[in-house]
């Protein structure tokens, strides 16, 4: 059987404390069209793994799958496990609201609600939360503390979230994530859209986040992949090509169609 | 490339000549959407201008009292439009009360909850109901839905709120079926599509990604819709509203059939009253003497401005969501 022969491929050589995240054999389809082939990894906590590839190779499907996000749309579907300590969330008895508090996901384009800064943050807290006022104003100052807004919104808490430019915008997103104490970080593309300056910014919190949130980047960018992970994941085709440390894959990749991707030969 | 440039003036050159020969249709048909455009204007103005030259007399005999006399009395020619005004606003208010949460109900059923399958059909017949001419609303009104209430509903509710401070005046008997609430319920039943049909339209406007990130933080199908979708699109189910407001207020065949045509102002939502729409329909036959003609024309005026403003908000609401969508 073929299970076998991949999982023993794709077994990193990363010297994993704890697996957080265990993806065993998932297989992902969109509608009859088989969007992700037998993908079997395990990613640690506390730290950051990329996953990078051209176009259409899945990893965005991959990250979809974490907090099944997926079954908003009826023709998608995944077989296989993912484990998330151990606890296999594609199970049908998983409850999706709470799966999503503990996995949370920032968007490729900002997506703040169509409410005030404040409210932004304070809105999926009270979604699972009872808390008074002034504990809610302190999570609210220090999610922007942790997502480095805080300076600059602290004096326009009651404005729009949507006031705000498209770097501010998107930290306000990761700021809403963390602040309903999330165990997982999903982050699609998080700083495609946006200049280099709040790229920069963006890659500076996720290296700091790294040490309280187990986080998952999918990236275009192979630079930003090499600067931010510790582990990256080298899909192509639906199929997990490499996954490996970070320094490794981008300096002695084992497969040859990775070092032609990171070449830049292809893709 | 560079075959490209080469291959560019010879395009030009013969692109001229086309132009040059079709200048001159080209004007002529410039000159025909034109005219085409320019007449709807023509057309609205003289509307008004009509309406308003008709509605002189009326205007200047009876001043500003026109608008807040109740007396409607062609014997004595005393006119006043406040009855037909009272009318036409509370039937319609009532309506857009009954028809906006179902409405929208059906709409959020339809985006975000209703199985594919579903969807089409259920979407088709709620348009379908826009398709149905009003004189078939009014005579299912008239001798369906006026005699079952008469019979069943409004003797149960007056029976209910007997005695209750409030609601025992907008209750009272004696139950007619036809009247105001009756006539607000076939224009609810009337409005339904176009509020149904805008707010779906609205709600799909919003990027699946900000649903996406919102069900990210765990919010569940309720909370998405109350909190995310419904604020991102207040502004285009207001316009929404606006067009069913517009259309209420100026539906005549369906509410004759079932409003009772009294002039009178009654704090029941059970009394026959009447509406501006309503009384011209039934009363321009009838009009002797050019003082009953003229107030006729008048209320139609009312009638005109009341529309004509309500559509110019909603008009403004939409355009404000577009533009921020296209943004």
């Amino acid at each position: 059987m073929k299970p076998m022969l991949s999982t023993e491929l794709n077994t990193p050589e990363v010297a994993v404390d704890k697996a957080k995240i265990e993806v065993k054999n998932l297989n992902f389809y969109y509608g009859q069209s088989k969007a992700l082939k037998d993908i079997s990894l395990s990613l640690p906590e506390r730290s950051v793994t990329a996953f990078i590839g051209p176009s259409g190779c899945g990893k965005s499907t991959l990250l979809r799958v974490f907090n099944r996000i997926y079954e908003l749309y009826p023709k998608q579907s995944a077989d296989g496990q993912v484990l998330l300590d151990g606890q296999n969330i594609l199970d049908r008895s998983q409850d999706l609201n709470l799966l999503r508090t503990k996995i949370g996901m920032v968007f490729q384009k900002p997506t703040p609600f169509p409410m005030s800064i404040y409210e932004n943050i304070a809105f999926g807290v009270r979604l699972y939360e009872k808390i008074s006022k002034s504990e809610m104003d302190g999570r609210v100052e220090q999610a922007l503390k942790r997502a480095a807004l805080w300076t600059e919104v602290k004096d326009k808490l009651n404005a729009s979230g949507l006031s705000l430019s498209g770097g501010q915008q998107q930290r306000l997103c990761i700021a809403r994530t963390v602040a309903v104490k999330p165990e997982v970080i999903l982050l699609d593309e998080p700083a495609s859209a946006l200049d280099p300056l709040s790229t920069a910014k963006i890659e500076e919190l996720i290296d700091e986040l790294q040490a309280d949130y187990t986080i998952v980047i999918v990236t275009h960018n192979m630079q930003q992949a090499a600067r931010v992970s510790r582990q990256t994941a080298f899909m192509y085709l639906g199929e997990l090509v490499e996954f490996d440390k970070t320094e490794k894959i981008f300096t002695s990749p084992r497969e040859k169609r990775t070092q032609d991707y990171i070449t830049g030969r292809f893709g | 490339m560079s075959a490209v440039q080469e291959a560019l003036p010879a395009i030009k050159g013969s692109r001229d000549a086309i132009v040059r020969r079709f200048a001159l249709t080209d004007t002529i048909f410039h000159a025909a959407t034109r005219a085409a455009a320019i007449l709807v204007l023509v057309l609205l103005g003289g509307v008004a201008i009509s309406l308003f030259a008709g509605s002189w007399q009326a205007l200047s005999t009876f001043g500003f009292s026109f608008l807040t006399t109740e007396s409607w009395n062609p014997v004595t020619e005393k006119f006043g439009a406040l009855a037909p005004i009272y009318g036409t606003i509370i039937t319609s208010a009532i309506a857009i009360l009954i028809a906006v949460p179902l409405g929208i109900g059906i709409a959020i059923f339809l985006t975000e909850l209703c199985p594919r399958a579903l969807r089409r059909p259920i979407g088709m017949a709620v348009e379908l109901l826009a398709g149905i001419p009003s004189i078939i609303y009014g005579i299912w009104g008239l001798f369906v839905l006026a005699p079952f209430l008469q019979t069943t509903v409004q003797p149960f509710i007056i029976w209910l709120f007997h005695g209750v401070p409030g609601l025992n005046n907008l209750f009272a008997g004696p139950p007619y079926g036809i009247g105001l609430l009756t006539s607000a319920m076939i224009l609810a039943i009337m409005i339904l599509p176009f509020i149904t049909s805008i707010t779906k339209d609205v709600f799909d406007t919003v990027p699946s990604v900000l649903k996406e990130s919102a069900y990210g933080i765990g919010c569940t199908t309720w909370e998405v819709t109350r909190r995310v979708v419904i604020p991102y699109t207040r502004i285009g189910i207001m316009g929404g509203v606006m067009l069913a407001l517009g259309r209420a207020l100026g539906e005549t065949m369906a509410v004759t059939f079932v409003i009772g045509n009294a002039h009178r102002i009654s704090t029941s939502l059970f009394a026959p009253a009447t509406t501006i729409s309503a009384t011209i329909a039934n009363e321009f036959t009838e009009a002797v003497g050019d003082l009953y003609t003229s107030s006729l024309v008048a209320l139609g005026l009312i009638l005109f401005v009341i529309t004509f403003l309500i559509l110019a908000i909603a008009r403004y609401m939409l355009m404000r969501i577009d533009a921020r969508t296209g943004a």
